[in-house]
């Protein structure tokens, strides 16, 4: 790294947890975020600047990512790179707010937020939830399980997802939700209940450990297995690799990213993560957008300097593995592209549904449309 | 009980009448995400445009007449009022009251939580017509309780009758005659009026 210091350099806070419940898939994050900044000081793709890690671990508290935010922020950071749980975005935007920094947050959540000192590149309740409400309606039966962890996440997801369905004709047979770490029982209690009700779909919004944990007692012990399927926001390759393919396969996931979409820049970025962190290493939409986001930032540093960040962002349209990716200027969302895969005997997600166009970010949209996207365009 | 449904939230017409600047800006920009149709207005128009359901004002004591007399006009299509305020004082508080404010925005301006003051203005002030509407109702039943106890008194007086005939008599009079007990009831004590000679109305 010795032309670094030919360059301006421009300091970037990473915060994922390395340790604690959600670590599977921040890990993953953390190695995006850094993979794309050694790409842009290689390459000099941010211009004149060169971009500085700081890597700390918040241990999946947080308390500890406020704690770390304001170790940052004294250390002159104006960038956050970081957060998956929505308790851990809302414990770092203050202290970013009060800093007027800049949070760049890479994953899924469930809307109704704007910060002006955030950028949201994870899908919106209307990236998602409308897309796998048509699928789980039009090609599976109209009696649906819900549940989730205990967190704000999976109760407004829900919701969401909740009216979806009764538009459809569907119904929510029952909502239950699970302490983040759960132990063997209060899993087993919900893989009873689903042997009993023997719904059509089960739709979780079960994060972290806690999904491990589930998919791997409905392998063992449901009895509707192979015909009911679990349908997921954020279950991904990440949680796939650690709960094992006998444990995962035939169940979907809804996101703008699989690692096994054919897209010559996805092959690209997927060749250069494994060659760093493993051939084996999974990767993940919530991995994804933690590595675009720090291309979009790079080149709208490059346009216009670190504090013309937000004015440019929305002027770059960058070429992500998933596709045309661009922030949109009002909801300072992002614009993607929905897919829905269905895990196969080898691990990887077939898609099995793809939009084929990105879809604009409307994070306060309370009621989604009650007539579906894939009636108007063709799944794949 | 809530008498607002969030799905109805992109319905709502926002008028801001503020002074333009980055406080108003910001407002304006957190309804446009939100969904609502949103308009400025300022200086204060004399007239709202049609249908305002929301109108975010500015405080102070320099414009307070002209939105007090705008929002009179505004009869019985009166918005909510949002506050956007810049003090807590007393006199500026008394002001808030006096445009019957039914949630505050506060500045500077910040765009999480003007959401949740919108669903609660627009909830209080739903709940308000629902409970006003109600008693009215209450009250003209009242009135009425109170006639029917009037004409049944003169009846049980006049024919020397048990009070349940003089109310099926009512009853049986008001059918005949196609009108409400209410209204035969103060037939009753107009004729009884009239024919012992007083002049009072009922």
């Amino acid at each position: 790294m010795a032309r670094v210091s030919e360059f301006e350099p421009i300091s970037i806070g990473v915060l994922f947890s390395e340790t604690g419940t959600t670590s599977v898939v921040e890990q993953t994050q953390r190695d995006a975020v850094s993979l794309a900044i050694s790409e842009i000081n290689e390459s000099s793709g941010a211009g004149q600047y060169a971009l500085e890690p700081i890597f700390l671990d918040p241990a999946s508290d947080p308390k500890t990512y406020a704690a770390q935010a304001e170790k940052l922020m004294a250390q002159s950071g104006k960038f956050i790179f970081g957060c998956y749980m929505s308790s851990a975005r809302r414990a770092v935007l203050p202290v970013v707010e009060r800093a007027d920094a800049l949070l760049f947050y890479p994953t899924l959540y469930e809307g109704f937020e704007f910060s002006a000192n955030c950028v949201y590149s994870g899908a919106a309740p209307n990236q998602n939830s409308l897309m796998l409400a048509d699928y789980m309606s039009e090609n599976f039966g109209e009696r649906h399980y819900f549940v989730g962890s205990n967190y704000v996440f999976p109760y407004e997801s829900n919701r969401i997802m909740r009216d979806l369905l009764v538009a459809r004709g569907c119904s929510v047979l029952e909502e239950r939700y699970i302490p983040l770490n759960p132990g063997v029982d209060e899993i087993d209690h919900i893989v009873d209940e689903i042997n009993k009700l023997e719904p059509d779909v089960i739709f979780s919004t079960v994060v972290g450990e806690g999904a491990i944990k589930l998919y791997q007692r409905y392998a063992q012990k449901g009895q509707a297995r192979g015909k009911s399927p679990i349908m997921s926001l954020t279950t991904g390759e990440p949680e796939i690799v650690e709960m094992g393919v006998e444990a995962a396969e035939g169940h979907y996931t809804c996101a703008p990213y699989f690692s096994s979409l054919p897209r010559a820049a996805n092959q690209r970025f997927v060749a250069a993560y494994r060659s760093a962190f493993g051939p084996q290493a999974p990767i993940s939409a919530c991995t994804e957008a933690a590595y675009f986001q720090v291309h979009l930032f790079s080149e709208a540093l490059k346009l216009g300097g670190p504090d013309a960040i937000l004015h440019n962002l929305p002027l770059v349209e960058y070429d992500a593995p998933q596709g045309k990716v661009r922030v949109d200027r009002t909801t300072q969302h992002t614009y993607l592209t929905p897919r829905i895969g269905r895990v196969t005997p080898s691990g990887a997600f077939e898609i099995v549904y793809d939009h084929k166009a990105t879809v604009r970010p409307d994070p306060y949209k309370v009621e989604p449309e009650a007539s579906g996207w894939s009636r108007f365009v063709g799944g794949a | 009980m809530a008498h607002f449904q969030l799905k109805s939230l992109r319905d709502l017409f926002v008028v801001v009448a503020h002074p333009p600047d980055p406080d108003s800006q910001l407002v304006m920009q957190q309804f446009k995400r939100i969904g609502c149709r949103t308009e400025a207005a300022w200086p204060i128009p004399r007239d709202l445009p049609q249908a305002t359901d929301i109108l975010v004002a500015a405080i102070g004591h320099d414009h307070h007449k002209a939105l007090k007399s705008t929002l009179r006009r505004a009869g019985a299509r009166r918005p909510d009022v949002i506050a956007l305020a810049d003090y807590e004082n007393p006199a500026m508080l008394e002001l808030m009251l006096d445009l019957e404010a039914l949630a505050v925005i506060s500045k500077p301006v910040r765009p999480f939580g003007i959401l949740t003051n919108v669903v609660v203005a627009r909830n209080v002030s739903l709940t308000n017509k629902a409970l006003v509407s109600r008693i009215r109702r209450l009250e003209l039943r009242m009135e009425g309780q109170k006639k029917i106890a009037k004409a049944k008194a003169i009846l049980m007086e006049t024919q020397a009758i048990a009070e349940e005939d003089a109310y099926k008599i009512i009853r049986a009079q008001a059918m005949t005659k196609r009108i409400s007990i209410e209204e035969m009831a103060d037939a009753v004590i107009y004729a009884h009026d009239l024919l012992s000679g007083r002049t009072s109305a009922p």
